[in-house]
């Protein structure tokens, strides 16, 4: 198995850097760029861009801009074809490439370490996604159940009913409308931000966390009590539960040592997706509720065509979608005895 | 705290009472020539007895109309800059604040973060907001009521007889957070980092018109340049906000990472000081003891959050939570009924105008002037203003709106006249089927003209699209909308070949009208002259206008421009924007002018019954 987790590793970080290829071309080729702003300001000047593109090293080729993201410029020859003017000027300044761990000054926030920028944002979306995971699966799992076991009766339509409409809505939508009824009106929770500036308390945390965190667990309710109904209701017509009910175990008794555990295996399975998209943090509820996540950055980033910043959140993205999957993998094997890598004869 | 230059800051304040009185009879305040600098042709007068702070800039416009009024007028009475004069201050700047007024917090919200405290890294305006907390600016600015640049860090500037030497002397007293003195070597500094092409400073080129910039003492400045440039005064009071050059100057002038002050400015020259600031999440100032003008600000900290969201902007305005908060167009008619808030409205000097651009490139059918007259007489701008602008814009008729200076009543304004304009497209040999309401081109085809927007947050450049195509479709013309994200919008626009025959755009005027020259030159093509008009008269008179400093000359020269471009029709002019701030009841001292609500903060106070 230990195998296997390398060999799926270093397949993985091939994949990572093919994809980093393809995402650094997109980016290239996509409209606008990071000095486009000076274009429709008649205060500068075309000289001022031509000067910025040449500091930035904007103006080389796109492969050796790739080159030098990857590989860092430091050791490439000392021209202006190849470094940008800031690593000529400095040699402190070039970049030393994502493959030596260092993934550049962001261009928007103005030569603030990109790696930095992110790690600031990391606790906040964390927070959030994780606590949105807790809920979605403390509500998702018990409505699967429930569903399940009155199938076809008020208490399952219900439940497929009104989720479904939950998620019809789009979640930052229903997020404004809550914070501005339930905040703004009512004034029971508070109008967005992760603490009140000057407390930080952890009751005035989880207070600012409450509401985002249900928003953000609301996605999860459909997916994840739909696949354990239908899981569920698989495991409940299979005749070792039949058995287990005929040799007088409670139905109880049936439901959490036979039924949930089969049950929940490939429900393991789809976690680590959820797992990520908990983690990558949601753009736009952390837009309507002030939260200071990645998803903001990522949006400021994009806007403002921040090209090593852009990049980086790729990677990280990437990086989790993998280590994710990985995850997943080790799990179902505990989950699921009979699962065993690596032993194909 | 301001004892030592206090006794010389009231002589000089006593000496210029005079004139103070004599000028303001006249309706222009504080710019008060004198000859108490050196080089000047006139004689220093004898020593009045004590002063007080002259009263003149309380003249606070009764509505938006005087205020323009006053403008107009005493930009017309007075030379705004003239060669081989010197002009002092009168203002008094030492005596402290009434420290009853003093105390309180203040809180803001704000909609995107700084990226840090750098003038010369930084272009968004929120950095630009957050650096004047911290950094003092302007050897110069402009008075809030006549427009017109006074004395400020500078206590007196000179400009030399042939227009080309500009002698600043600064204020004695003035003093870093450190307690260092701030001098003209700080200014020398700081411009000499700015102006060097290495350090990145995107806006670079706007320096170049200065050719040399020194500190001849510690408080006089000689800047120097080479052609009598319209703007100069202004541009060369306001480029440099100076840097501690004692500190800095052992740090790296761009590196965040390895100076601490670009992301906490330690020593600073500002009202107020950082005392916290988190990333997306808030910022706290405190204010400053050593602040040059006047001393410490009445308000005693400042939180400014970030709210990305502008409806839960607008929520933390009305629930108290914050003290002012984003207003939409949408929004305002209920603010203004709010108890807790009172909504300051003003037209700004520097009025957002909105137009729409017609390609004047050859094969196009807007590139006939007809055509171009055609649709501006097929467009009623007044409906179009009031439907989407709910009232809170006024018409547009010429390049500069009508809170500019240089702004000139006699353009043909296009009245909405569909008869006219169906005359103006026959006369470009086009032809109205009234039985089906088409325009035929000339080929005998249905007109098509495709029209391109960039959306914007609140919808306006959609509605501007959909009721300019309503009314074109009344004239027969048939227009085709297409909404673009905004980086593709600018690129469409600035393509070579265009795909649009007219895009929705807008401007922020300039206080300075030279500024818009850019957007009509042929060099400009395509980026800021995205419509590709090319007139050399045009170019002549702004560059004959550009090398005087006579108010009244270049008045005329602007008006001419206006006159040739409004019959050009490069643009259909729709309207310029007022501006609006909500503050809550409890924040005092606000005056609305044309320069908005902000240029004196630090005269606002907390109301003493009003709670945290």
């Amino acid at each position: 198995m230990t195998r296997y987790i390398i060999r799926r590793g270093l397949q993985s970080i091939v994949l990572v850097f093919i994809t980093t290829l393809i995402a650094f071309s997109i980016y290239q080729i996509a409209p606008g760029g990071p000095l486009q702003f000076l274009d429709d300001d008649p205060t500068s000047s075309s000289v001022d861009k031509v000067r910025l593109e040449r500091l930035y090293g904007l103006d080389r080729a796109v492969p050796i801009q790739y080159a030098a993201w990857l590989t860092g410029e430091d050791w490439m020859p000392q021209t202006e074809a190849w470094r940008s003017g800031q690593c000529l000027n400095n040699p402190a300044k070039c970049s030393r490439g994502i493959v030596r761990l260092d993934f550049g000054r962001s261009f928007s926030f103005k030569g603030e370490s990109v790696i930095g920028l992110i790690a600031e944002r990391i606790p906040a979306t964390f927070t959030l996604g994780f606590a949105s995971l807790v809920l979605s699966m403390a509500v998702g799992i018990p409505l699967g159940i429930i569903a399940a076991y009155t199938r076809g009766r008020w208490p399952d339509n219900t439940i497929r009913a009104v989720t479904v409409l939950i998620n019809t809505v789009p979640d930052w939508w229903l997020g404004l409308l809550l914070l501005i009824i339930l905040g703004g009106y009512l004034g029971v929770v508070p109008l967005g931000g992760m603490y009140t500036i000057g407390d930080g308390s952890i009751p005035d945390r989880l207070h600012h966390l409450a509401l985002p965190a249900v928003i953000g667990a609301t996605g999860g309710w459909i997916g994840i009590s739909r696949i354990l109904r239908f899981e569920i209701l698989d495991v409940l017509s299979l005749d070792y539960v039949r058995t287990a009910r005929a040799k007088g175990l409670s139905r109880w008794g049936v439901v959490t040592r036979h039924v949930l555990r089969n049950a929940l295996m490939p429900f393991v399975t789809g976690l680590g997706g959820i797992f990520l998209i908990f983690l990558s943090g949601s753009l736009l509820l952390e837009l309507v509720f002030s939260w200071p996540g990645m998803g903001r950055l990522f949006i400021t980033a994009v806007n403002a065509r921040d090209y090593p910043l852009m990049m980086a959140l790729f990677v990280i993205s990437s990086f989790l979608g993998i280590m994710g999957l990985l995850f997943v993998d080790i799990l179902y094997s505990f989950v699921d005895p009979r699962v065993r890598y690596g032993r194909r004869a | 705290m301001f004892s030592g230059p206090t006794s010389r800051r009231m002589t000089l304040v006593g000496v210029l009472l005079i004139f103070t009185l004599a000028v303001a009879a006249c309706g222009s305040p504080a710019t008060a020539p004198t000859a108490a600098d050196e080089g000047a042709a006139g004689e220093a007068p004898a020593a009045a007895p004590e002063a007080t702070a002259a009263p003149a800039e309380e003249a606070t416009p009764a509505d938006e109309d005087a205020s323009n009024q006053v403008v107009q007028e005493s930009s017309a009475s007075q030379g705004r800059v003239a060669a081989g004069e010197t002009v002092t201050s009168d203002e008094d700047v030492t005596t402290p604040r009434d420290p009853a007024l003093q105390g309180g917090e203040y809180r803001s919200v704000a909609t995107s973060d700084f990226v840090n405290f750098h003038p010369y890294l930084t272009t968004d305006t929120a950095s630009s907001a957050a650096r004047a907390q911290v950094y003092a600016n302007g050897l110069l600015r402009l008075d809030e009521n006549t427009l017109e640049y006074i004395p400020n860090m500078a206590e007196s500037y000179s400009i030399s007889d042939d227009g080309l030497t500009f002698t600043f002397k600064l204020r004695q007293g003035m003093q870093w957070s450190d307690g260092e003195p701030i001098t003209a070597q700080d200014f020398k500094w700081t411009f000499d980092q700015a102006n060097n092409p290495d350090n990145g400073f995107p806006y670079r080129s706007q320096l170049d018109f200065i050719t040399s910039y020194e500190a001849l003492d510690d408080y006089t400045l000689e800047v120097k340049i080479d052609e009598v440039y319209a703007p100069a005064l202004g541009q060369i009071s306001g480029l440099i906000t100076p840097l501690p050059k004692h500190v800095w100057e052992n740090l790296d002038w761009s590196d965040p990472e390895t100076n601490p002050e670009i992301n906490n400015p330690t020593v600073t020259s500002g009202p107020y000081t950082l005392q916290e600031w988190k990333r997306e999440q808030y910022a706290i100032y405190a204010a400053s003891d050593s602040y040059w003008y006047k001393g410490r600000p009445n308000i005693s900290q400042q939180i400014d959050e970030i709210v990305p969201d502008q409806d839960i902007a607008y929520q933390k305005l009305k629930s108290g939570e914050s003290d002012t908060g984003t207003i939409t167009p949408e929004n305002l008619e209920e603010a203004r009924n709010l108890d807790n808030v009172t909504v300051y409205e003003w037209w700004p000097a520097a009025a957002s105008w909105s137009y729409i651009g017609l390609n004047m490139r050859d094969g196009y059918p807007t590139s006939d002037v007809h055509v171009r007259r055609g649709i501006n007489y097929a467009i009623d701008k007044e409906l179009l203003t009031d439907e989407v602008m709910l009232g809170q814009a006024k018409r547009l008729c010429s390049v500069f709106p009508e809170t500019s200076w240089a702004y000139t009543p006699d353009v043909e304004c296009y009245p909405y006249d569909p008869a006219k304009a169906i005359a103006e497209f026959e006369m470009a040999g086009y032809t109205y089927d009234e039985a089906s309401n088409t325009m035929l081109t000339p080929a005998g085809e249905p007109l098509t003209l495709r029209l391109f927007f960039g959306p914007n947050t609140s919808q306006t450049r959609e509605l501007i699209a959909v009721t300019v195509q309503d009314f074109l479709r009344q004239i027969g013309v048939d227009a085709e909308i297409q909404a673009l994200e905004w980086a593709s919008f600018l690129e469409a626009l600035d393509a070579a070949e265009p795909e649009w025959d007219m895009f929705v755009g807008g401007w922020r005027a300039t206080i300075e009208p030279h500024i818009m020259y850019t957007i009509w030159a042929e060099d400009s093509i395509p980026d800021l002259n995205s419509v590709a008009y090319i007139n050399k008269d045009v170019e002549a008179l702004f560059d004959e206008a550009g090398k005087s400093y006579d108010t009244e000359f270049r008045k005329e020269k602007y008006a001419e421009i206006q006159q040739i471009i409004s019959d050009e029709a490069p643009y259909v002019f729709l309207f310029f924007q007022k501006a609006w701030s909500g503050q809550n009841n409890r924040v005092q001292g606000i005056q609305p002018t044309p320069l908005g609500i902000g240029w004196n903060f630090e005269d606002w106070y907390i109301r003493a019954d009003a709670g945290q």
